[in-house]
């Protein structure tokens, strides 16, 4: 740093010390950055091996320690069992409904809140409103929506002039389909304002050109706005993916995984196979699985959006 | 011509509405009807009386699920958790995005992945060892678990608050002859206000809301945090009640998400404008 006052300050992130020698603003970063790398190692790093050791491995029930090491069979345990499957691919249906049932909605109700019209902001207000409940709120909320005898739902099909008289939550299939709706419920405040403010950074010329050109409403629609949102709606999707796939609370509250494992996602049988049934190093093994697919189908997204992105390129040049 | 074909914008704003804000309004009704009509067949969707007496009876210092310790105790830990949660990420993204950090770029990335993995692949550990150290059943064993799942959302947060602030003025305090202490203390720390702000709220919000780690963590009621309150509330007690208490668990965030709207919708879409 000596006698260089007078060229650019180096603040940029790019700068590397130089003949070998640690520049003091590097020692600073590092000061800066080690509690949060301690906290990050601590209880994200440490107990991500753990989990590995312990998903090869009997845990002794009483005091939680490593009892034996039994190779691959808590994986081949999981693999081999109906039950599992079962789990598996009700966890991605799941994660597609949630994705789907959340972000085609989102997307309408973005389009509604970038018009201009009375009452905007108290509809943004309210729109906002479940995303910033706790989970369990909604959960309670849901479930008196849901209730057989005097739920809302029922309620309503009563005064339309029908039976009433669905249970909801007793039935495996409608139960799933039960807490979807109010995990959807939870996540739309979000997929919408991420929407919207994708939509805002189209430039308004470009619709005004359309419109000269003679594009009707539909057209500007299919032609630029489902175009030029591509890139907005992927990173919407891997999020609600990533967020079904942590679903718990609303599931908890609602049915704990219930009726006959209905509602039961891989999630949730993780916190089962640990905290009800004790067998921690099979549930290490069902949180290694989770996290597996949760990557796997994040990298498929990741790759169709490249792929979009490498396609439009295509268009541009 | 132009106002009339943009009439339709008033059925869909109203169908929206009554979509997203029909289960909020049936859990308020819920909380201010008598049992006996919560039970009905025939369900009311407008009240013809308003009934205070559920919410009395939440809010009693003896009532079997102290809702009212709850909020307190969520309360300490939320503040408790934002504040910590800011203090740690604060120097964290100023190292991560304007000094010379090493290996700066892997960070990052390992923020980002963890944030992408599920929670409970990080859990049973935590367990095993807060059972170990003793701290089950203390504000401590909450609020590390509350503040590490905070941080790299909170990185992110401040992170793009940082990222606005042009790198010229510190430069041009630089060649002023401030030192990097005084750049920090005197110019970047002003202009982070909005992000410390945003930063608290968030952390606040997502501290209130947090179910797995009390429930795991805590069991006794001395530590009861207001959502796990609220789900022992599911098979305790009156559905009025019920519904009275999941109104008060909800009403801080309400009151802020109400006020600080526009912030948090800022806050939760950061990223969507590339």
């Amino acid at each position: 740093m000596k006698g260089r006052r007078d060229a650019p300050a180096r603040i940029a992130p790019a700068a590397r010390p130089r003949r070998g020698r640690v520049r003091p603003e590097t020692w600073l970063a590092v000061a800066f950055i080690a509690p949060t790398i301690l906290i990050v190692c601590g209880v994200y790093l440490y107990p991500a091996v753990a989990t590995l050791l312990y998903s090869f491995s009997e845990l002794e029930v009483a005091s939680l320690r490593i009892d034996r090491f039994v190779g691959l069979e808590h994986f081949r345990g999981a693999v081999a069992s109906e039950e599992f499957k079962a789990v598996v691919l009700r966890t991605l249906y799941f994660g597609l409904m949630v994705v789907v049932l959340t972000t085609v909605p989102a997307f309408l109700i973005a389009l509604l809140l970038k018009e201009r019209f009375r009452g905007r902001n108290f509809l943004r207000v309210i729109v906002l409103l479940p995303w910033a409940l706790p989970p369990v709120v909604s959960g309670v909320l849901w479930s008196q929506m849901f209730h057989a005898d005097f739920g809302f739902i029922n309620g309503l099909i009563r005064t339309a002039g029908g039976e009433g008289n669905i249970i909801w939550l007793g039935d495996p299939v409608l139960a799933l389909h039960a807490v979807i709706i109010a995990e959807v419920w939870r996540w739309i405040p979000f997929a919408t304002l991420f929407i919207l403010a994708g939509l805002q950074t189209i430039p308004p010329e470009t619709y005004e050109a359309a419109s000269v050109d003679g594009a009707n409403a539909w057209q500007k629609f299919r032609y630029l706005t489902v175009p030029l949102m591509w890139p907005i709606l992927l990173p919407v999707t891997i999020f609600m993916f990533v967020w079904a796939m942590k679903a718990f609370d609303t599931i908890f509250v609602l049915t704990q995984g219930g009726p006959r494992m209905g509602t039961t996602t891989l999630n949730y049988l993780v916190y089962r196979q640990s905290f009800q049934e004790f067998s921690f190093g099979q549930a290490a093994a069902t949180a290694y699985i989770l996290s597996l697919l949760t990557l796997l189908v994040i990298a498929v997204l990741a790759f169709l959006r490249w792929r979009a992105r490498i396609r439009s390129g295509e268009v541009a040049s | 011509m132009k106002a009339l074909r943009r009439l339709w914008v008033y059925p869909a704003a109203l169908a929206v509405l009554v979509v997203i804000a029909f289960p909020l309004y049936g859990v308020v009704l819920t909380s201010i009807q008598r049992e006996q009509d919560i039970r009905s067949r025939d369900v009311n969707f407008i009240p013809r009386y308003i009934e205070l007496g559920h919410y009395q009876a939440v809010l009693d210092p003896g009532h079997i699920v102290p809702i009212r310790e709850a909020m307190m105790n969520s309360f300490t830990v939320s503040v408790l958790t934002a504040v910590i949660a800011v203090a740690l990420a604060l120097p964290a993204t100023y190292a991560l995005y304007r000094l010379p950090l090493p290996g700066r770029s892997y960070i990052l990335a390992g923020l980002v992945s963890i944030y992408l993995l599920p929670t409970i692949l990080f859990v049973l550990p935590l367990y095993v060892r807060a059972a170990q150290f003793g701290l089950l059943d203390t504000f401590t064993g909450l609020v590390i678990p509350y503040v590490a799942f905070i941080l790299p959302f909170m990185v992110w947060i401040l992170g793009a608050f940082l990222k606005a602030i042009p790198v010229q003025i510190e430069e041009a305090a630089m060649i002023d002859g401030a030192n990097r202490l005084q750049i920090l203390v005197r110019v970047v720390l002003p202009l982070m206000k909005p992000g410390i702000g945003a930063g608290l709220l968030m952390g606040f919000i997502l501290a209130w809301i947090e179910f797995l780690t009390p429930l795991l963590f805590t069991r006794e009621l001395r530590i009861l945090t207001v959502t796990l309150g609220l789900y022992r509330s599911t098979y305790e007690i009156e559905i009025g009640q019920l519904a009275a208490a999941a109104v008060l668990t909800a009403l801080p965030l309400i009151v802020l998400t109400v006020v600080f709207q526009r912030a948090i919708s800022q806050v939760i879409t950061t990223g969507a404008e590339r």
